[in-house]
């Protein structure tokens, strides 16, 4: 996989695609709660004014008017924040939105400490948990510009709710625009034997720096990028433990309730390998410059490095015993 | 300050916010991230508050009878912490740490971390609920120090700020003081495009709070109406600044984009041109 340079922020290509998407599906409409400007569905909105409903500053009531439209039928697409849609709203998306399986679809930004500028009020990093709890909901992550257009398609075309977890800043790209995406999907972005590291979003690319490092220390890291959370693909996953025998999750979240420990929980039941996890450690990070804020916070690559390392030698430590 | 002629007290307060206003544009630019227009549209009612009405002790910031400030529109932040820093809670040169890795002034205000802000805020529409609450302990301990809450006007879309203004009538705090900064502006335009609040005071004032209606940059008319709020019996007050986002910096006055935008190199020393009257 060959990392590119990025020039546009998961966000937007997400808002991009939701208006040429709209010429094709004239059905869907577009919930906004102030920060139009931010999430980019304001170009949704100057390209269709009447799908396009601007509720204030009011996140509660805005899902709360999404599932009055959805109980009819249409399909909503409500952006906004993640701290504001996974957590201020939460209650209502649970009970009004998931409970009914309606169909609001969820454009969430400031995914992780992505947003590490603005401090901790701006960085979901709670939100997996919140919304991967609810029933019926669905979760992805999209790591790039063509993943994060991809996931309209793949939020409309899901039945019942869909949390698509943005990013505030460009990164990197290493899809095409003809790779395809779906719930329940993942996808295998570097081929290796001794462990595999599986990530989502921004850390995806800390995993295949770090994958390339140890490489150059001897150990063969496989790299997946579980972008579909919420149903995730068991079989690949299996696949690759079947190989490595080996597992590092990390992933720009707190630990607790991270997919981390969804995948934990799954090993431990069906195929036990040494594992760890890195996330924030029941801690809420800071504001400052994004790749300070990730070292400081142990998601940066020099970070996967150490831990994929000691997982690498205790699995060689239990093979050596057995 | 009682002794002295309101005339005095407003020129001294007017000199005080071009400071404040140059140290907001200093800082944003400095960090190369922030929100311009409603730090300066806040700065004449901020400078106020904590340079003549309200009772606060710099080297004790957590002083328990001093007056509280919360600023429930927390993306305004450096308006607080120059106005803090000018007072004395820290020192000035770590306004230049804005935003900064391990800075003690982070995006949005934090209370664990910055000596004198008073609540920890940054997420819209929840600043008055907890005014609310320091407002009844206030009440339940006897004391007579006083809160403000500073809200901005596309945050009252929130719901729960008007749950606490219900409960705030209910439990007749007379000593809060809310204050909207009414620029007519939020973040995807103009407040009566988003979502219109009109009429505001006629909302509060039928929410049971006194009603106080001024121009947010007129210093005299500021102080005053803080020195009525405070003869009030029986009923919180919220005073309606009619104000200019971006106010003193003139392509950003009432220009939607300088909600959360950095002046570049030319545009950042023509502010401080204006800001400094030359
Ligand atoms: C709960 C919540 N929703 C959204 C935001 C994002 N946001 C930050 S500032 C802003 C607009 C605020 O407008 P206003 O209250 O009028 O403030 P001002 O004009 O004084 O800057 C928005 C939507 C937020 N910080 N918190
Ligand atoms: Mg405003």
């Amino acid at each position: 996989m060959v990392m590119r340079k990025a020039k546009k922020a998961t966000r937007k290509a997400f808002a991009e695609r939701m208006k040429e998407y709209g010429a094709h599906d004239p059905s869907f409409v577009v919930f906004e709660a102030d920060i139009g400007y931010s999430t980019y569905s304001y170009l949704f909105g100057d390209e269709y004014p009447d799908r396009y409903f601007n509720m204030g500053i009011a996140e509660a009531n805005m899902v709360g008017a999404a599932a009055g439209m959805a109980a009819g039928g249409r399909t909503v697409i409500a952006c906004g924040y993640g701290v504001f849609l996974s957590m201020r709203a939460l209650e209502t998306v649970r009970t009004f939105i998931c409970y009914p399986n309606l169909n609001v679809k969820f454009l969430s930004s400031h995914g992780g400490v992505t947003a590490a500028i603005d401090g901790v009020t701006h960085q979901a990093t709670e939100d997996i948990g919140m919304v991967t709890t609810l029933p019926n909901m669905s979760v992805v992550a999209p790591a790039d510009e063509n993943a994060a257009r991809a996931m309209v398609e793949v939020a409309v075309n899901t039945p019942g709710p869909v949390f698509v977890r943005a990013m505030r800043d460009p990164l990197y790209n290493i899809y095409d625009a003809d790779e395809t995406f779906e719930t329940g999907g993942s996808k295998i972005v570097r081929d290796g034997a001794d462990i595999t590291i599986v990530s989502y979003g921004d850390i995806l690319f800390e995993a295949l720096e770090a994958a390339e490092e140890l490489r150059r220390m001897g150990i063969s890291a496989e790299v997946i990028d579980m972008y579909s959370i919420k149903p995730f693909d068991k079989a690949t996953l299996l696949g690759s433990l079947e190989k490595t025998g080996a597992l590092l999750v990390a992933e720009n979240h707190q630990k607790r309730n991270g997919l981390g420990y969804e995948l934990a929980a799954f090993c431990l039941t069906n195929k036990p390998v040494p594992f760890d996890h890195l996330g924030l450690q029941d801690t809420f990070a800071e504001s400052g410059n994004y790749y300070k804020v990730l070292d400081k916070y142990g998601l940066s690559h020099n970070h996967i490095v150490a831990a994929a390392g000691s997982v690498v030698k205790k699995k060689q430590a239990e093979v050596a015993f057995a | 300050m009682g002794g002295q002629r309101l005339e005095d007290r407003a020129a001294y307060l007017e000199r005080v916010a071009r400071d404040v206003r140059l140290n907001i544009v200093r800082m944003i630019y400095e960090a190369q991230s922030g929100h311009p227009g409603g730090a300066l549209s806040a700065a004449d009612i901020v400078t106020a508050l904590y340079f003549d009405i309200m009772n606060v002790d710099p080297s004790n910031p957590h002083w328990a009878d001093r007056d509280r400030f919360v600023l429930s529109k927390g993306h305004a932040c450096p308006v607080w912490y120059t106005c803090l820093a000018m007072r004395g809670f820290f020192p000035t040169k770590e306004l230049s740490t804005l935003r900064k890795f391990e800075s003690i002034l982070q995006g949005h205000p934090d209370m664990k971390k910055t000596p004198g802000v008073d609540m920890t805020t940054g997420s819209l529409g929840q600043g008055l609920s907890c005014g609310v609450g320091m407002a009844l302990e206030g009440k339940m301990l006897r004391k007579d120090y006083r809160v403000y809450v500073m809200l901005g006007d596309g945050e009252i879309n929130e719901g729960q700020v008007w749950e606490a203004a219900a409960t705030a009538a209910k439990f007749k705090l007379r000593n809060l003081c809310a204050i909207v900064d009414k620029n007519n502006l939020q973040m995807d335009g103009y407040t009566h495009e988003v979502l219109p609040m009109d009429p505001i005071d006629g909302k509060f004032a039928a929410f049971n709070w006194h009603v106080l209606s001024i121009d947010g940059h007129n210093m005299q008319e500021v102080l005053a109406a803080f020195e009525q709020a405070r003869e009030v019996r029986d009923k919180p007050v919220c005073i309606i600044a009619e104000t200019v986002k971006g106010k003193g910096v003139s392509y950003m006055e009432d220009v939607r984009a300088w909600h959360g935008k950095v002046p570049d190199h030319n545009q950042y020393e023509r502010a401080i041109r204006e800001i400094q009257g030359v």
